[in-house]
């Protein structure tokens, strides 16, 4: 039996790269742009961005959580190369505790700081959509063991 | 043959047990942040504030009735604990015998000159002068006053300021702070025109001074401040 509903787990892996390689882009872009006490520039215009890269949700333990971010998106882009069980489960993982904290901060954003940051906000589209890959990936590829493509998987 | 099954049934129960935890933590810290019982409960004397200045009409930074013959004008640092001091001890009288009787308004506008911290925390009480509460602001961050350029100016402790203050519109406010660093500067620019460098100075002007500002730098005491302001009447 053929798991049709499923897209290959190549193309999982590759869509998994291309948004851990954008999220590092943005994560790297907020780290460096607030690295010197500054803030990212808003495109869409306002303050936003600044408010929210000066208050204090913006650390976490004294380190920028950008950096945070840069370390998640390393490690989901590393996962992309590989085809087995601890590279499934160890991206779900990641991209769950991302995903969540996301949600965490865009909560903050939204209700306690009352300012949103477009590149925190999309960081958090890309976390979300990471989660979503990594979940379809360990939930159809799961136990399929090494090397094993999508169509000789056996029900 | 059923160990593949097997692995795979247990790492999805792995991931579900992943995913009850990830929700139970975002719940928790969504409640705790949400509880309210951070800074805002950190801001103190509101209640003592309200009452001294319930009555007296503010518009922007002027407090009193904006047609007092007598304008008496602070150049103060947020940041600056003898301008707290100030606010504390020699102008309560002032604003209890002069102000609220219609003799005097009192302009405050910021000077700063102790630190980065002090432009944000100047423009975040003219962003509170814009919704008629920027005296409530000013008076409650000298109360709560940290240490100089310590950053404890953050947006939460202005906020918690703002809040306690009763600025209305909260994100009104936090977008008004941004506009207005730029008249923090230009104020700033205009005291030290007058040759001032220390806070808080004051400046008056009233009928007997014809139109011009009188210095009077740094008066010691209320009754020198009572002195200038009925000499300008």
């Amino acid at each position: 039996m053929k798991t049709t509903s499923f897209p290959s787990e190549w193309t999982l892996r590759r869509a998994i790269a291309f948004a851990a390689a954008l999220g590092i882009g943005v994560a790297t872009y907020i780290a460096i742009a607030e690295s010197g006490g500054g803030s990212p520039v808003c495109i869409a215009g306002g303050h936003g961005c600044e408010t929210v890269a000066k208050s204090s949700y913006s650390h976490l333990a004294g380190v920028n959580i950008a950096v945070f971010g840069i370390v998640g998106y390393v490690l989901l882009l590393a996962g992309a190369f590989f085809v087995n069980d601890e590279a499934r489960f160890g991206g779900f993982v990641v991209a769950l505790g991302g995903f969540g904290y996301s949600v965490f901060l865009t909560y903050v954003e939204l209700f306690k700081i009352e300012a949103t940051c477009q590149w925190c906000l999309a960081s958090a589209a890309l976390m979300t959509v990471l989660f979503l890959l990594c979940a379809t990936r360990l939930i159809g590829y799961a136990g399929t063991g090494e090397r094993v493509r999508p169509r000789e998987r056996r029900a | 043959m059923s160990a593949e099954p097997d692995r795979r049934q247990r790492l999805l129960q792995m991931a579900a047990g992943a995913v009850f935890l990830a929700v139970a933590a975002v719940l928790v810290l969504i409640v705790v942040n949400s509880s309210g019982s951070g800074t805002d409960a950190n801001i103190e004397g509101a209640a003592e504030v309200d009452r001294e200045l319930a009555g007296i009409p503010q518009h922007g930074m002027v407090l009193g009735d904006p047609k007092a013959p007598v304008r008496l004008i602070e150049f103060g640092d947020l940041q600056c604990p003898t301008c707290a001091g100030f606010a504390k001890e020699i102008l309560p009288p002032i604003i209890e015998s002069r102000v609220k009787n219609g003799e005097a308004r009192i302009d405050f506008r910021n000077l700063t000159i102790i630190g980065d911290e002090s432009t944000p925390a100047g423009a975040a009480a003219l962003a509170a002068g814009e919704q008629s509460r920027g005296w409530n602001y000013l008076e409650l961050f000298y109360r709560n006053q940290g240490e100089e350029n310590s950053g404890y100016v953050t947006d939460e402790f202005m906020r918690a300021v703002a809040k306690a203050a009763g600025v209305k519109n909260l994100a009104k406010w936090n977008q008004d702070r941004q506009r207005l660093t730029s008249k923090v500067e230009q104020t700033t620019a205009e005291a030290r025109e007058l040759g001032y460098e220390a806070t808080p100075s004051f400046a008056v002007e009233g009928p007997a001074t014809r139109g011009s500002l009188q210095l009077l730098g740094t008066p010691e005491t209320t009754g020198a401040l009572e002195e200038a302001i009925e000499a300008a009447q």
